[in-house]
């Protein structure tokens, strides 16, 4: 077998990720046989021959052989599953119009009904606010979502949950929001960034559990933001989110 | 003919600054973001952008360097609010070159001593516009500042200071000014498909015990060289908007080589104690003043902009989210790619073939860039630092992470001793696109213009601080020749738009 100089890594381990180590694999047995097939010194052929015979097809043909396994990719993007079905894993679009739907997070820390509230999840505040914040709960998923609240309008007291730390999604509508629960990111990603700017209270990284549209929900934004030291230490500073009952 | 072997030295430095790159980038993913985004595929266009990144920077710097020298470009940079300072300088054109770099090594497509010469003029370029960029406050990254960025210098910093309108919380100036800085955020972000990279901020600059002032940046937000601005920009009247922002009882403690600042207390609006408005670009001879003849004017300035920026941001909103992922990915890799592309603008070199199409050599990788490797193959690269060329021997400590690892491999200096290598990965090879064809009009200070004669006026145009007998009078220089005729012209130069200090020169502002 044709010898790369990768072979003698001394430190090298695997990646974390399995299906990084198969791509990888894949690549690199790839690599091994256009060499071999072309009797050229590395010299020639890294930044020559390899340029004409490693080619995308050859790509294509390890994403073959990865879903010939039977293996679906997870999607990030709504738009990567709807233009490519085939290759991800089903999705669940559930929204507004799904009153049943929730998000279920495994770790999300849930208590008892005390006061007219139930503690429902936890998140990380972005900005310190003198009260906490009331409102109504809306989930938000999809493009259609937002097109259907730009032509209807953001109805008053609007606690968004999302599930994209991005600011692009809601970009149209953002600004509406009084309040927005992010089950992803950190206070420092882009979402986080924007309800800061918007002045917007917003807990990110949150961990919820059985809050259905329409639901009436308090966000601790008196809680104190997670610092950036807090973020490089992995210290939490959870705020938490009730569902109000009373 | 093949460049001469590097000398130890170049090798020394090169992996210094690499080194430092890589230890800022492992802080930078760690403390300040978890990227996700439900439009558009984030990790799939990141990977790509790397790997056209690391085929095309090496000749398309050498284009710019052979109509101007990185220092030069940076000398101007210092005196407009435009894409090349940091986040797109600062960090991203040694760390998307690198990272392109470092995901070829662990898949075993290059070796370290691959494109050695490409790797030693890169982060050559970069340390000279580094160096040039924050001669003022003299380091080459705001890390290396404790993460600040002093750039200006203090004859503009008087007219940004002189010339900013004060507010208080809840009048007028301030919700307007306020309001606007969000909105022009959030289009941001969407002009830049979910990056921050169209928004930079920097300083902090001391007004008095309880003053700080912040340079906050938003680039790109006309019909620029961005091909989805075409007609959904077309209302914008200006490409870039610099906004000199005062607060009171507030100190910016950090402000990152991403141009993201921290404060503390937190900053919000009610600490707004003061602001302004410019607009500049590489045609015009420093910043522009916008609006700023009166605290009405500046108000009624920003609802304006305000409103055609939410305008602009629904049409823009509404064309991406019609497109398909391969336009959507695309998108996000040459946003991300071209970064640093007004360079070439200052330059008066840029072309649309060289930073609006995807190197064919980049492209060939793109079905293995499914959402879920990608985001696991970035996650490892930049997070997890877990890619097997990543790994070191097991004594070692990385900076932060205190792991065997590190972001960035060095060059190796077995190259010294006869071990072969390959110079360069060649030159650009003619790439492709799936978005519409980039209009050819460029919103400029001068007006619309064809990307001809931008690049006409841009290359015949020298700033006159930037020209002699300005250019190296310097800080230093200035401290100890107050009463120089030169530092008054030159000072004169600054206040030429000034509402407050026009024609008031060098005298001493306390």
């Amino acid at each position: 077998m044709t010898k790369l100089f990768i072979d003698g890594d001394r430190y090298g381990d695997r990646p974390a990720s399995m299906l990084v180590e198969a791509v990888h694999n894949g690549v690199r047995d790839l690599v091994r046989r256009r060499l071999a097939e072309c009797g050229k010194e590395w010299s020639a052929f890294v930044f020559g021959v390899a340029n004409d015979t490693i080619t995308q097809a050859d790509f294509e043909a390890i994403e073959k052989r990865i879903l010939a396994s039977g293996h679906r990719f997870a999607w990030s993007s709504m738009l990567s599953l709807r233009d490519r079905p085939d290759i991800y894993l089903s999705g669940d679009q559930s929204s507004a119009t799904n009153a049943s739907f929730s998000f279920e997070h495994r770790d999300a820390v849930v208590g008892a009904e005390e006061g007219g509230r139930q503690l429902r999840g936890q998140g990380d505040n972005v900005v310190r606010r003198a009260q906490n914040t009331v409102g109504t709960a809306s989930y938000i998923r999809t493009s259609e979502r937002v097109l259907a609240l730009m032509q209807q309008g953001v109805p008053d007291d609007f606690i968004a949950i999302i599930d994209d730390s991005g600011g692009t999604l809601t970009a149209p509508i953002l600004e509406k929001f009084k309040g927005v629960i992010c089950a992803g990111g950190t206070v420092r990603s882009h979402l986080g960034i924007l309800t800061r700017e918007y002045g917007i209270p917003c807990l990110m990284n949150a961990k919820v559990s059985g809050i259905r549209e329409g639901d009436r929900v308090e966000i601790e934004t008196t809680a104190p933001a997670k610092t950036a030291e807090a973020c490089q230490k992995g210290v939490d500073m959870m705020a938490s989110i009730w569902k109000l009952t009373a | 003919m093949s460049p001469a072997l590097p000398s130890y030295a170049q090798l020394l430095e090169a992996n210094n600054l690499m080194q430092n790159c890589g230890d800022e980038t492992y802080w930078l993913c760690v403390t300040r973001t978890v990227q996700g985004s439900k439009l558009f595929p984030v990790s799939p266009y990141i990977m790509l952008s790397y790997l056209n990144a690391f085929y095309r920077y090496p000749t398309l710097l050498r284009k710019i360097e052979s109509r101007m020298p990185a220092e030069q470009i940076a000398d101007r940079s210092r005196n407009m609010g435009i894409k090349i300072q940091n986040s797109q300088l600062g960090w991203c054109l040694p760390s998307f070159y690198l990272l392109g770099r470092e995901w070829l090594l662990s898949m075993g497509i290059i070796r370290p001593q691959d494109a050695l010469h490409d790797v030693l003029y890169v982060m050559d370029f970069w340390k000279r516009f580094q160096l040039s960029w924050h001669r003022n406050d003299g380091h080459i990254t705001n890390r290396e500042y404790g993460h600040r960025a002093q750039i200006l210098p203090d004859r503009r910093l008087e007219v940004f200071k002189a010339d900013m309108f004060p507010c208080l919380p809840g009048d007028a100036l301030q919700t307007a000014a306020h309001t606007f800085m969000a909105t022009a955020s959030q289009y941001g972000f969407l002009i830049s498909c979910e990056s921050r990279i169209s928004l930079t901020n920097s300083g902090p600059y001391r007004f008095d015990e309880r003053h700080e002032m912040i340079v906050r940046d938003f680039m790109d937000l006309a019909e620029c060289s961005l091909p989805w601005l075409d007609g959904v920009a077309a209302e914008v009247p200006y490409n870039n908007l610099t906004i000199p922002m005062a607060v009171r009882d507030c100190h910016f403690h950090l402000v990152d080589d991403w141009g993201s600042f921290e404060c503390d207390p937190e900053f919000t609006s009610d600490k707004l104690a003061a602001i302004g408005l410019y607009t500049s670009d590489p045609l015009s001879d420093g910043y522009v003043p916008i609006g700023m003849n009166s605290a009405e004017e500046l108000t009624h300035k920003f609802i304006e902009l305000n409103d055609i920026l939410k305008a602009a941001t629904i049409k823009l909103w509404t064309r991406m989210a019609s497109w398909s992922r391969e336009q959507l990915v695309d998108a996000g890799a040459l946003v991300y790619f071209a970064v640093i592309k007004d360079l070439a603008h200052v330059a008066g070199v840029f072309e649309v073939e060289d930073w609006l199409e995807i190197d064919p050599r980049a492209q060939r990788f793109r079905p293995l860039l499914n959402d879920e490797f990608a985001n696991s193959v970035l996650g490892e690269l930049v997070g997890s630092i877990s890619l097997p060329s990543q790994q070191l021997s097991p004594f070692s400590m990385m900076q932060h992470s205190n792991r065997p690892s590190r972001v960035f491999t060095p060059l190796p200096y077995s190259v010294l001793a006869g071990e072969d290598y390959v110079a360069s990965s060649g030159g650009i090879v003619r790439g492709s696109s799936s978005l519409d064809p980039k209009v050819d009009r460029y919103r400029t200070t001068q007006g619309a213009l064809t990307l001809a004669e931008y690049n006409r006026r841009a290359a015949a145009f020298t700033p006159e601080v930037c020209a002699e007998p300005y250019r190296y009078l310097c800080e230093t220089w200035v401290k100890y020749h107050g009463d120089h005729p030169l530092c008054d012209a030159l000072y004169r130069l600054e206040q030429k738009q000034s509402r407050t200090l026009r024609d008031r020169g060098a005298a001493p502002s306390k």
